[in-house]
């Protein structure tokens, strides 16, 4: 139960549980922030500084100011065909990550790439992308990335150049050849390159006695072992969420951490509009709070390691009391059903679940993460065979390589391997095993021990630092390649600039070890490409190829395997008995991180600078704990805990999330680099994590340190003390609006009729506007709050990251913030997301009180900053009722490396210290739209302006238009029932709306 | 009752405000005229702006005398935000054969042999904040004249507008002085049969021209 205020209202909506609760009110709150930050910008010696710098800049504008600066043009000496300077060229490419590619269309301005969006000619993502893919491009132009091959020695670390490393593996590899490679090891991450997959062959057939292995610290190998104990080969398993109408996610956070997950989210959102009368249905049963979770009608917190019974409670409930017929190679399973029926599992109820499963018909998905072990998996096929899902909404493909080892067998093995002394020369393919491998394989000890060892990488990270050569990888926007998505469709990877550093590719390193001729990247992916393709004009299909980003019909295809029903005894037997593990200690679960990934993104400040979507934590990981046992810790946010696993200790900083399951500790990987590169940023959980339970396990001790860590969380940025609060839960209407779809049907206004709205009446003159009314409409309800939106901004705006410090004072500088709001019990809460920009009101407040007019209306109704004219009283900002509004506090791009200029989009203004900035509606797309179509003279089409934002959206909940004009598809949703004005009692008249949620809960919660 | 006290009485030294506040306000309204006079002045806009080119290419010669259309070099005017700068390429189309070893292409020659670029210094140099964008106005009947003067009379190119603000809104608020046909944009020599305002009318409507004044028009 929520608690209730005195005034006997319940706080609905809830954005921490200090909030809730009325801890740490503003008293104590603000002073601190306030302190900080006098304290911060004005101690004795930065005013001194402040004050030299200030003289130096006045004798300087002195000499400098009685002459523009003379520039220079330089043209082409010979134009490339079809090269226009200043005009924007986009070519289709692929990001791999982990194996599974994101086909992108990227944007080159003169040569440089400077934005990466989805390529919206390829089914799976439709112009879709995720954060990694488009924060990737800041990794290009990284200053910090390796620029030569380099050799180390015990003594000394020397620069090498690409040809010392030929000549050297030349000697190498021929001696290796004539030992038919044995003692030659290749750990390669995972990839999908049907290019590198052909250069492995061939290093097999030369090199049969050399060994080969992959790894990835987050696989998603726990599926293909489960497919293989079920089907007798391992399978990649498919969903078609768009026909589901019941979604079962167990621990599986589809909508984010999947290498379908674009596509996913588009399927369920699509399914999710019950103005066609069809509502699709999600149940989420998972440990730490995901997307998928806060997307999903009923979810229910449970430690990862009894999902698996949770998934032998839902067979019983099917069989049991829904009457499911197993085949009768199933054998028996009655009384270990019943008893299965019996077990507490901390209350967890699967009746309505299994009730709409057996109604659906087939229309069902039963979906398992990769955290789960593999009898979840195969008990996962069993059940989606049985109900008849398979064929329907769920099918399979063959996965490729079904010979390898896991990847946590095969890193295990090339340990074992380097410490007996086996392994004469390693060479490392990409990856970080020395950072990422588990702690007790001690693998940079064994690395110690290969004489000869070659890293592969775009940085000189822990591993390079222990390897006796670390080889400069090329960036794939530099290097040519392949890569297949999820689905087995061959993307190839072109690239947009030469390499920036010199760098080399994992393909054409290959090459240059394992041919006589080492072949350019080019000549080795166009022979795979000549090779495969059916037409006979190979140009031509190569040039298709190119243009549309992907080669057609190299999808896997769909297989329908029958399971061993046999195996359904020994499964359900094995999961129960994992149920029967003892409880008195903690359990631990590692996953990936919002930010990091599994580390190799922690340097990357965008990703890094992004608050993770549920718990909004910026620059850090955390130890997240459910409230429960952070009470029974003596714990709260920030307290910094203790935590030990089998011999190791970890100390790391307690996040107290409603929501998590109890008794259960997750740890996100991938932050707490020790390299140069990435330093700094969270806690290195690799160090608690053990080869033989790399997922989660229970025998974790925590205790509290007693002392405290600031963590830089987003969320209560913008809070006003207990007393504003109170008076805001009064006198304002739902900032969030939502309800369920029953309610909808009864009353399709339920939003507008959540907040009693009085005439509104202006105090001004209204303001007349002509032509073109640019609108926005934000779908709450197709929101998943996956911050791709986010990046897209940032990427599209030049936004500056600030740092973790600023970022804990409120100074970051995201355009959009997508609000997390709790609602319900802080044991079981609901969450909700609402991307929140500015909303270019046409009674600005923030224009009433600028003293400069920095700050002004548009005839279309943009809220346009004139950066020129801002002089930083931030009153603006303070006026700003949505509070979007970010001020630049310090010069951010002061004295930036040459390379990192590369990467502004110059269509944007780069601002400077003591500016106002915020959402634009990204102007600069609609001014190049305005100017085509008015060349062309043409009406602007519907649809043709994207903002970065909307572009990216894998949900498509975000849509921009003219509101103008009724057909526009904006002007459309503006007129559902649904939309609604965020304080439109302000009279303030927002251009952006939003639609409010709707949620399609189980029976038995329809009232709550 | 009480006495009143001694009347409060300025003291002496402030016989001396007065003129010093006298001074201060001529001081100020110099100041004042100084700084517009020198904001608006030539100097200041750069108009006249002509500096020397590495290599002595006239527009007089090749567009007054020799009446090559502005796009036969300028290709991308009428696509693209810039009116880009020629490659080398353009110049040896013609100078291959015509004057082949003239002294003055030494530099065009050389830069077509290595491939490197010629360094031409930039004349209409507009602030970095300011998106101007030639393929909206080239498109919409502005004439290269309108913004650069007579370059078909240029010897040396230099800056023959002051490129202000002002100047810009000037022609944005009333752009009938500016407007003529397509086919005539990069006419130097054209003049309407008509009045020049009533022409402007007339082709505002006919090719449906609303120059917009927002700040986004130019600054984002």
């Amino acid at each position: 139960m929520p608690p209730i205020e005195a005034d006997g209202r319940a706080k609905d909506y809830w954005r921490s549980i200090e909030e809730l609760y009325d801890l740490a009110p503003g008293s104590s709150r603000l002073p601190e922030h306030v302190l900080r930050t006098v304290w911060d910008t004005l101690s004795e010696t930065s005013r001194r500084q402040f004050l030299k710098a200030l003289g130096a800049s006045i004798a300087l504008a002195g000499l400098a100011g009685c002459r523009w600066p003379k520039e220079e043009i330089l043209p082409f000496a010979r134009r490339p065909e079809g090269r226009t300077p200043g005009v924007l060229v986009h070519y289709a490419t692929a990001f791999e990550l982990a194996g599974a590619a994101t086909p992108l269309l990227v944007t080159s301005y003169d040569g440089r790439p400077i934005k990466v969006e989805g390529n919206p000619l390829h089914p799976f993502n439709l112009g879709a992308c995720d954060r990694f893919a488009q924060a990737s491009l800041l990794e290009l132009y990284d200053p910090d990335r390796s620029t030569t091959p380099v050799e180390r020695t015990p003594a000394q670390r020397v620069t090498r150049t690409w040809e010392d490393f030929a000549g050297s593996c030349r000697e190498r590899f021929s001696a290796l050849a004539a030992r038919r490679g044995r003692g030659l090891v290749i750990l390669a991450e995972a990839s999908s390159s049907p290019t590198l997959a052909r250069l492995k062959a061939g290093l097999r057939r030369k090199l049969p006695e050399a060994r080969w292995f992959e790894y990835e610290p987050l696989s998603r190998d726990n599926e293909r072992e489960g497919t293989a104990a079920v089907f007798g080969v391992p399978y990649r398993t498919h969903f078609a969420l768009d026909r589901a109408k019941i979604i079962a996610a167990f621990d599986a956070d589809l909508l984010l951490a999947h290498p379908a997950a674009l596509s996913y989210a588009r399927q369920f959102a699509a399914q999710r509009t019950a103005a066609r009368g069809e509502m699709n249905r999600l149940y989420a049963v998972e440990c730490a709070y995901t997307v998928t979770g806060a997307a999903a009608d009923w979810r229910f917190p449970l430690a990862a390691g009894l999902i698996g019974s949770a998934l032998v409670r839902l067979l019983a409930e099917l069989v049991v009391n829904f009457d499911l017929a197993l085949p009768p190679q199933a054998g028996n399973l009655g009384a270990r059903l019943t008893s299965a029926l019996g077990s507490p599992l901390d209350g967890l109820q699967l009746r309505a679940l299994a009730g709409d499963l057996r109604r659906a018909g087939g229309r069902g998905v039963i979906a398992v993460g990769p955290s789960q072990p593999p009898l979840a998996h195969a008990l996962a096929c069993l059940l989606n065979e049985a109900l008849g899902n398979v064929g329907q909404t769920v099918f399979y493909t063959p996965e490729p390589d079904p010979e390898r080892p896991t990847h946590m067998v095969a890193i295990a093995e090339v340990a074992e391997a380097m410490r007996r002394g086996e392994v004469d020369t390693l060479v490392v393919l990409g990856g970080n095993p020395a950072y990422d491998s588990p702690a007790d394989l001690e693998f940079a000890d064994a690395l110690r021990k290969v004489p000869v060892s070659v890293h592969l990488s775009l940085y000189e990270d822990e591993t390079s630092r222990l390897c006796t050569w670390h080889l400069p990888r090329a960036h794939y926007l530099e290097a040519w390649g392949d890569a297949r998505t999820y689905d087995g469709t061959i993307s190839i990877v072109q690239p947009l600039i030469e390499p920036l550093f010199g760098g080399k590719s994992a393909i054409e390193v290959l090459s240059m070890i394992s041919e006589e001729n080492p072949r350019s990247g080019y000549e080795l992916v166009r022979e795979t490409f000549d090779g495969s393709v059916q037409d006979p004009d190979r140009e031509r299909a190569w040039r298709v190829a190119l243009h549309d980003g992907l080669v057609e019909k190299s999808a896997f295809a769909p297989a329908y395997p029958a399971p061993r029903w046999e195996m359904t005894g020994e499964i359900v037997g094995k999961l129960l008995a994992q149920n029967a593990s003892e409880r008195e200690t903690l359990e631990i679960v590692f996953g990936e991180s919002h930010a990091s990934f599994d580390g190799r993104f922690a340097t990357n400040a965008w990703l890094q600078e992004l608050p993770d979507p549920l718990t909004k934590l910026a620059w850090e990981n955390a130890a997240i704990v459910g409230p429960q046992t952070a009470r029974s810790l003596g714990v709260e946010t920030g307290g910094v805990l203790r935590l030990s696993y089998r011999g190791r200790e970890l100390e790391i900083p307690a996040y107290v999330m409603p929501g998590q399951a109890e008794d259960s500790v997750f740890l996100a990987l991938g932050h707490g680099r020790r390299s140069p590169a990435g330093r700094g940023s969270g806690f290195d959980t690799y160090a608690l994590r053990h080869s033989a339970a790399p997922h989660f396990d229970r025998g974790l001790k925590a205790i509290f340190t007693g002392r405290r860590h600031r963590l830089a969380c987003t969320q209560e940025h913008h809070l006003i003390d207990a007393l504003g609060q109170r008076g805001e839960a009064q006198r304002l209407g739902r900032l969030v609006r939502e309800g369920t779809v029953e309610e909808y049907r009864r009353d399709p206004e339920f939003a507008r009729h959540r907040v009693h709205e009085p005439p509104l009446r202006s105090l001004w003159q209204e303001q007349e506007f002509s032509g073109h009314r640019w609108g926005m409409a934000i779908d709450l309800t197709a929101c998943i709050g996956c911050n791709a939106c986010v990046i897209a901004c940032q990427a599209e705006n030049n936004i500056p990251v600030v740092g973790k410090e600023n970022v804990a004072l409120g100074r970051e500088m995201h355009w959009i913030r997508i609000d997390r709001y709790f609602s319900g019990s802080v044991e079981r809460p609901r969450v909700l997301f609402q991307p929140v920009a500015c909303h270019q009101c046409e009674h600005a407040p923030c224009e009433e009180v600028c003293p400069v007019a920095a700050t002004q209306h548009s005839q279309e109704g943009l809220n346009e900053m004139v950066y020129n004219r801002c002089i930083g009283t931030r009153y603006c900002s303070n006026n700003c009722p949505y509070k979007v509004r970010r001020f630049n506090y310090f010069n951010y791009h002061t004295h930036p490396p040459e390379i990192e200029k590369m990467l502004h989009n110059p269509e944007v203004t780069v601002r400077s210290r003591g500016v106002m900035e915020k959402c634009t509606y990204c102007v600069q797309r609609i001014s190049a739209v305005k100017v085509r179509a008015g060349n062309e003279r043409r009406p602007i089409r519907d649809g043709e302006i994207t903002p970065a934002c909307a572009q990216t959206c894998p949900t498509q909940a975000i849509v921009f238009g003219d509101l103008a004009d009724p057909q526009s598809r904006v002007a459309k949703l503006r007129q559902s029932p649904r939309a609604y004005a965020m304080l439109a009692e302000l009279n303030v008249r927002p251009r952006t709306h939003y639609l409010a949620k709707l949620r399609n809960p189980i029976e038995e919660e329809k009232s709550a | 009752m009480n006495v009143p006290s001694a009347p409060f009485l300025f003291p002496k030294w402030t016989n001396l405000l007065r003129p010093a506040l006298a001074v201060g306000a001529v001081a100020v309204a110099l100041y004042a005229v100084i700084i517009v006079s020198y904001g608006f002045s030539p100097l200041t806009t750069d108009v006249g702006y002509a500096p020397e080119q590495p290599v002595p290419y006239s527009h007089a010669l090749h567009a007054g005398q020799l009446g090559i259309d502005c796009r036969y070099c300028h290709t991308t005017v009428e696509e693209a935000a810039w009116a880009a700068i020629p490659p080398t390429q353009t110049c040896m189309n013609c100078h291959e054969t015509i004057r082949a070893d003239s002294r003055k292409l030494a530099l065009v020659r050389q830069s077509s042999a290595t491939g490197s670029p010629i360094r031409w210094v930039k004349v209409h140099d507009l602030p970095d904040y300011v998106y101007f964008d030639h393929s909206a106005h080239v498109n919409r009947g502005v004439g290269c004249v309108s913004c650069h003067g007579r370059v078909d009379r240029m010897e040396v190119v230099y800056q023959a507008e002051p490129l202000s603000m002002g100047w810009c809104l000037d022609c944005h608020r009333r752009p009938e002085k500016h407007l003529r046909p397509l086919e005539s944009v990069t006419d130097m020599d054209w003049s309407p049969q008509e009045d020049r305002l009533e022409a402007g009318a007339r082709l505002r409507k006919t090719l449906n021209v609303n120059p917009s004044t927002d700040c986004s028009t130019c600054h984002r």
